[in-house]
């Protein structure tokens, strides 16, 4: 019978007490993310491994062709599945959706599909009737902390990588034919990725010994514009610890969190403060800000991968090798 | 649509005729379904009316999820099909809904002093009659008056607020067409304090809009904690009168 996982208190109170010497049980700075690695297939597109330290998460996207919605006949389909199975852990139930489970498929579904990552009109083929549907399934092999910020690089990292095939659409008015160009026949077309969200997760500790601060302390006399990307819990209360990318350990033991989800063109994709544990509102802003520069290291990575595969899947490709174009 | 409607009109007026950091018509009512619940309350914000009914803190229903060292607070919303305009029945393991019970529970079991009551469980149950934008502020602000009103100690009022940008223009307190028209957030303080227990934002918005978006949220919610904290000394005051304190 899957139990939850519950910490002992001598566990509690060690992370605990590490944390106001400002220590972490793995020896990472408090903003400092675990070693991220983003792999691609080399044998197909759109499937992306991701591994944030020892949590490890597979996206794959996938397209095909169906009908739009009525109202919406302009628009292609995309949805995200983000289901958890007992492959994650023990706690996680197969068909029944935890609370975790409900919080990453939410915040998944505002960062990457609200926020128009995918550009859905360039997914209409004839409008009204045809239009592609693409599919991201998320699976989670491995469950370490930080689940939902893995997902939602491998679904990021997923969308620029897909390459869908080609069509052409022959014949006019009602007897229109959609023609599927197989990848052996043409070159199939990559996805129309408006941006890169990145999601990052804020951990917050009281580090305090009495329960969590929620009687407030009288307001400053005005909010303060933090800009730095080092230690954001220097600023405002001292109390309390903000980590990056928590362990399972962490995840666990934290008193609140923030999801904050960024791309490179310092813009803020969703944020999902839950209720616990009260923050002052100036770490907040300076959360958000930590995670732009989060975002734009991750993005990096992933162009720098996604480059990788490229050359790798051209090796042998003349066509690629004899270009005269040089760089400039 | 949106281009025959003025959302915030050159000299400032927007669709009801309020300045951008005016709240909506706030009313409220305590102590509603007296023999229902042990707390309940009302409240109107602009055209957007929720009831709270709070039961407890009773014996938990399902023993297993009992905290041995504090309480456990159990939310659940229902949605009126007649709430919006087209008469819609919503599905009652709707995620959009199960998020806002699962944020509203988190808000709240951290706002009351939950160590005074060990094994013991308070039911909360939100009605959302009609919805006109900033509905999980409305929640929340419901559930702070009924559990003022079911009499369990809290060590603050929590207030919530919503605030747009609409371009360079921050909105306070925003109806479902404003909300519709541009990223908005949820905000839910303590009390009068700086400490931001609930942040939700939903759609893009430049980070350099943010800090505005958030100062304007916070003295919105400020503002609501008056009129909340007006309206419990009210009754407080009604009640002594009557004798039954």
């Amino acid at each position: 019978m899957p139990r939850d996982l519950t910490p002992s208190t001598l566990e509690n109170t060690f992370v605990l007490k590490a944390l106001t010497e400002r220590v972490r049980l793995d020896n990472r700075s408090f903003n400092q993310l675990r070693d991220l690695d983003v792999s691609f297939s080399s044998t197909e597109y759109g499937l992306v491994d991701v591994k944030l330290g020892r949590t490890r998460v597979i996206a794959r996207i996938s397209a095909e062709i169906t009908q739009p919605y009525p109202d919406r006949p302009y628009d292609g389909l995309f949805l995200i599945s983000t289901e958890i199975s007992p492959m994650a852990a023990p706690t996680f139930e197969a068909g029944r959706k935890s609370e975790d489970e409900l919080v990453i498929s939410r915040i998944i579904e505002k960062s990457i599909r609200r926020s128009g990552a995918l550009d859905t009109e360039a997914l209409c083929i004839i409008s009204g009737e045809k239009c592609w549907a693409v599919r991201a399934d998320v699976h989670f092999l491995d469950h370490d902390g930080g689940l939902l910020d893995a997902a939602c690089i491998a679904v990021s990292a997923g969308l620029l990588h897909f390459r869908r095939p080609d069509i052409t659409i022959e014949g006019v008015g009602s007897r229109r034919e959609v023609i599927v160009h197989p990848i052996t026949e043409r070159v199939p077309v990559p996805l129309a990725v408006l941006h890169v969200p990145v999601c990052v997760t804020f951990s917050f500790f009281d580090v305090r010994k009495a329960s969590s601060a929620v009687a407030g302390v009288p307001s400053k006399d005005e909010m303060k514009a933090e800009n730095d990307d080092d230690d954001i819990e220097e600023e405002g209360d001292s109390s309390i610890a903000v980590l990056v990318d928590a362990t399972l350990q962490e995840e666990l033991l934290r008193h609140g969190y923030m999801s904050v989800t960024a791309n490179t063109n310092r813009e803020i994709c969703q944020i999902q403060k839950g209720g616990e544990m009260p923050v002052e509102v100036g770490t907040l802003l300076s959360c958000s800000e930590a995670a732009i520069i989060v975002a734009e290291k991750v993005t990096k990575l992933i162009n720098k991968r996604l480059k990788e595969d490229e050359t790798r899947r051209n090796v042998g490709n003349l066509l690629v090798e004899s270009r005269a174009e040089n760089d400039r | 649509m949106t281009s025959r409607i003025e959302i915030y009109s050159p000299e400032g007026l927007r669709l009801d005729g309020r300045r951008w950091n005016e709240v909506r018509h706030f009313r409220c009512a305590i102590n509603t379904h007296p023999v229902s619940s042990d707390g309940s309350s009302i409240i109107e914000q602009g055209n957007t009316k929720v009831i709270c009914n709070v039961i407890g803190p009773a014996e938990p229903t399902l023993r297993s999820r009992a905290l041995l060292d504090r309480l456990c607070i159990s939310v659940k919303v229902i949605v009126a099909p007649f709430s919006t305009i087209e008469r819609r029945k919503r599905p009652q393991n709707d995620s959009r809904i199960q998020e806002m019970c699962s944020s509203i529970q988190h808000v709240f079991e951290d706002a009351v002093i939950a160590h005074l009551f060990p094994r013991s469980q308070i039911d909360v149950n939100l009605y959302i009659v009609a919805q006109d934008g900033g509905v999980l502020q409305a929640c929340i602000n419901a559930t702070t008056l009924a559990l003022i009103d079911a009499g369990v100690p809290m060590y603050d009022y929590v207030c919530a607020c919503t605030a747009g940008m609409l371009d360079r223009e921050v909105l306070l307190d925003m109806n479902r067409i404003e909300e519709s028209d541009m990223p908005f957030l949820t905000m839910a303080t303590i009390g009068a304090t700086r400490k931001v227990s609930l942040l939700q934002l939903e759609m893009k918005v430049q980070f350099d809009r943010l800090e505005p978006m958030m100062a304007a949220a916070m003295s919105g919610c400020h503002h609501i904690r008056n009129l909340m904290d007006n309206e419990v000394r009210k009754h407080g005051k009604s009640r002594r009168q009557m004798g039954s304190l």
